[in-house]
């Protein structure tokens, strides 16, 4: 069904072990121009280690990973985004994106409706904001793909509407985006694929035939103990 | 002239101070943002028992100090690179372990003719014209290399996956960091003193961020903020007779007591 678009990402036979854990098992992924992939499964399913495969990021592995020649960008985990103590100012951060030039960075802002946060402090915003300030900063570096981990976890659904539509317009641009994600309900409206892990392929497919009880059926379980207990995800 | 200009001695500690002041907030900025204070603190430490080998091998204790802090440093990074680095217990134990190996090494070494704690608590009397050209020749690489490498060394202060995916070198980067903060830290000795420079590496930058709003203003604020520390204190341990790092770091400390009853 993708065979008229370009194959940017070739994960073949993929296997991670991860201590005495097998966090992906035999995973095999095609990554195509343009697509919306949300990726979906429980806590400790793999689903970060498939990202960081995707980024090179990973030192050891078993399979193949073949790329085209394309500029990825990266946003971790809300949790993980900058919390130091010196202050960066928003312009800072997205410069970083843009290889120093202030024009491409005050675009990128322009992009995410952040321009008038320049000159903040990164810290001074609100949990949806830095996320879109981290989404500008990406863009800078002008992506081919854009690689997303839990980027909304933690943030009011208000701020979540708001950055799925930012996403969407970034994928009708070309831009390819790969995304982890918790809310299941919310990524099958948004992307144009979705890929369900547990440790190995679960589902590979359009959204519309994904059937989150049957494909995944742990996921509410695991969501569930998660509130219950108020455990943090890896 | 003031008197304190009058002694060559007092000249070279208030030049060596300036230099410590002008780079030591640099490092500590990249440090303090990536809350890697602690491990200013152990490199520090280690240090002095560089010092303590220096002291019983009979050879000068700077010269053995900077390659064992250096090493010291390297593996601390390469600890943390590999998360076998358990957080606070092992920096503890570094820590302990680095002025323990120092204070038993200069006991071994029973030279009376060197006073151990200026290398503790730093000293207005001991900077050497050697001490003064060692410490300008590594304030200028160390500026040099930050400001080569700034935009890179920012990116991984803000996260070291997106700064590795952008391409940069991230890894060389923090062993380099590493080694400067070493290198800065044993030149820093005889100044401020072992156990106190890392407050130099700290206190600024804390100060100087409750009134910045970007990266590169903090820098600049911290490095004020540390020459006024240094030269206060300086002249209250010239006036005074007191050890000279006890003295700066109180008045950094003063510094930000202020800016924290400013900023309330």
């Amino acid at each position: 069904m993708h065979a008229h678009k370009q194959l940017l990402v070739d994960v073949d036979n993929l296997t991670v072990h991860q201590g005495n854990e097998t966090a992906l098992n035999n995973v095999s992924v095609c990554i195509h121009a343009g697509e919306f992939i949300g990726i979906v499964g429980p806590n400790g399913a793999g689903k970060t280690t498939l990202l960081k495969a995707v980024l090179g990021l990973l030192p050891e592995y078993h399979g193949h990973i073949t790329k085209q020649k394309a500029t990825v960008s990266y946003i971790p985990q809300h949790g993980n985004l900058y919390s130091g103590l010196v202050p960066m100012s928003v312009m800072e951060v997205v410069k970083l994106g843009s290889a120093g030039s202030v024009a491409i960075a005050l675009e990128a802002l322009a992009a995410v409706g952040m321009v008038d946060a320049a000159a903040k402090r990164f810290l001074e915003l609100s949990g949806g904001q830095r996320q879109r300030v981290a989404i500008a900063k990406a863009l800078a570096s002008q992506p081919d793909i854009l690689i997303l981990d839990e980027p909304t976890t933690g943030i009011d659904e208000h701020s979540q509407a708001e950055f799925y539509e930012t996403l969407g317009g970034l994928q009708k641009k070309g831009i390819t985006i790969i995304m982890v994600a918790h809310e299941v309900d919310t990524v099958l409206k948004h992307a144009t694929r979705i890929i369900a892990l547990n440790r190995e392929l679960l589902y590979d497919g359009p959204p519309e035939l994904f059937d989150a009880e049957k494909h995944i059926p742990n996921i509410f379980k695991a969501r569930h103990e998660e509130l219950h207990h108020g455990e943090h995800h890896a | 002239m003031p008197e304190i200009f009058e002694y060559s001695f007092m000249v070279r500690a208030l030049l060596a101070g300036l230099l410590v002041a002008v780079t030591v907030p640099v490092l500590g900025s990249f440090l303090v943002a990536r809350r890697y204070s602690l491990i200013a603190d152990s490199l520090a430490h280690v240090s002095l028992a560089g010092v303590g080998a220096g002291l019983l091998l009979g050879f000068a204790p700077v010269l053995v100090a900077v390659p064992v802090t250096v090493v010291g440093a390297l593996l601390l990074e390469w600890l943390r690179q590999r998360r076998g680095l358990s957080g606070e217990v092992s920096l503890a134990v570094l820590m302990s372990g680095g002025l323990a190996l120092a204070v038993v090494l200069a006991n071994l070494a029973q030279d009376g003719s060197v006073d151990f704690s200026s290398y503790l608590f730093g000293s207005i009397t001991t900077t050497t014209p050697t001490d003064l050209i060692a410490l300008g020749i590594a304030a200028a690489v160390t500026l040099a290399v930050v400001a080569w490498n700034y935009r890179a060394f920012l990116h991984i202060a803000f996260d070291e996956d997106s700064a590795r995916i952008s391409g940069y070198r991230v890894t060389l980067l923090n062993y380099t960091l590493a080694a400067m903060t070493a290198v800065m830290a044993v030149l820093s000795l005889r100044i401020v003193g072992g156990l106190l420079i890392s407050a130099l590496l700290v206190i600024p930058v804390v100060t100087a961020s409750r009134f910045t709003r970007s990266f590169l203003q903090t820098i600049g604020v911290a490095i004020v903020c540390a020459m006024v520390a240094v030269l206060a204190g300086l002249a209250i341990a010239f006036y005074a007779g007191i050890a000279a790092g006890g003295a700066i770091v109180l008045s950094a400390i003063v510094l930000l007591i202020i800016a924290m009853i400013w900023k309330s």
